[in-house]
């Protein structure tokens, strides 16, 4: 009888611990989080010609804002800073100086909570630069604004005017 | 739901688009003595530009030598390229910055020069 007991004492302790390993099988899930920063032309920009000597993006000078949208996937991650033009990429030969002036400001936000404070915690390094703190992952809208003025209110030569905005995501 | 919706916009919604990833690179030991090595993948979704420049940069963007088989590539709409970028190691403790620049063959009024920079995981 006691030998009985022993064997099943021993049974007992074997399936136990066979059953319990099986149970306890670590499947591993494993994840590698890189997270991106995506940076995407919403709408091309286009110059209006209000007056002679003016060159706008604006729409009630006859112009079209570029807008921009930055993605990110991780919150906290990145800065994205954006500089307006600040001379022409290409143009006709001028017929004297250009000022240039330019700004950047939040259109829309994916995520209204989070991403509320985005423009007026932006960073305005210059004339030209402003920075924004991407805090919250989701996408946000970018609407870049450029005035050219001609010196002297001398008419631009006609030909074809271009520049561009430069839209830097930094991680940080 | 809203936010569903924004990450499957996200993923597949994106027409015009510059995307570098991981956020992070991490330098690793290459083959090479002295040399260390990081991948960083760049996806072109911009329709506009057919050429991107890879960079290695200082905390304060001053240029770091590297060596990469191409710092300048061609990737075409909708492919992506992964540039393998090998620094010495005496450059390696500054380097801070890895950034990928679209290059601008044509472009009509106001486009869009799109930089992004990961940071290097020290």
């Amino acid at each position: 009888m006691i030998k009985e007991l022993a064997l099943i004492g021993v049974v007992g302790i074997v399936s136990f611990g066979g059953s319990k390993s099986a149970f306890a099988l670590d499947v591993p899930i494993t994840a590698q989080v890189t997270g991106s920063c995506i940076i995407s032309t919403e709408t091309q920009g286009t110059y209006g010609q209000p007056y002679a000597y003016k060159l706008s993006t604006a729409a009630s000078d006859g112009g079209q804002q570029p807008v921009t949208r930055v993605d990110v996937t991780l919150a906290n991650a990145y800065k994205v800073k954006f500089t307006a033009p600040d001379s022409f990429s290409s143009a006709p030969q001028l017929n004297d100086v250009v000022t240039f002036t330019g700004d950047t400001e939040v259109q829309a936000v994916s995520d209204a909570t989070n991403m509320a404070d985005y423009e007026t915690d932006k960073v305005e390094v210059n004339d030209y630069v402003d920075e924004y703190g991407l805090t919250a992952t989701g996408s946000t809208w970018f609407k870049h604004s450029s005035v050219a003025n001609n010196g002297g209110d001398r008419a631009f030569p006609s030909g074809t005017y271009t520049s561009y905005v430069t839209a830097e995501c930094i991680a940080l | 739901m809203y936010r569903f919706i924004t990450l499957l916009w996200m993923a597949f919604g994106v027409a015009n688009a510059h995307q570098m990833s991981p956020t992070y690179p991490v330098l690793e030991d290459s083959y090479l003595e002295g040399i260390s090595v990081t991948k960083v993948k760049v996806f072109n979704k911009r329709e506009d530009v057919k050429y991107y420049e890879i960079g290695v940069f200082d905390k304060d963007f001053k240029p770091i030598p590297f060596v990469a088989q191409y710092k300048l590539r061609g990737i075409a709409f909708n492919e992506y390229a992964i540039f393998d970028i090998y620094l010495n190691n005496k450059y390696s403790k500054d380097a801070t910055y890895i950034c990928s620049e679209s290059m601008l063959t044509d472009i009509e009024s106001t486009g869009l020069n799109s930089k992004i920079c990961s940071k290097i995981k020290k």
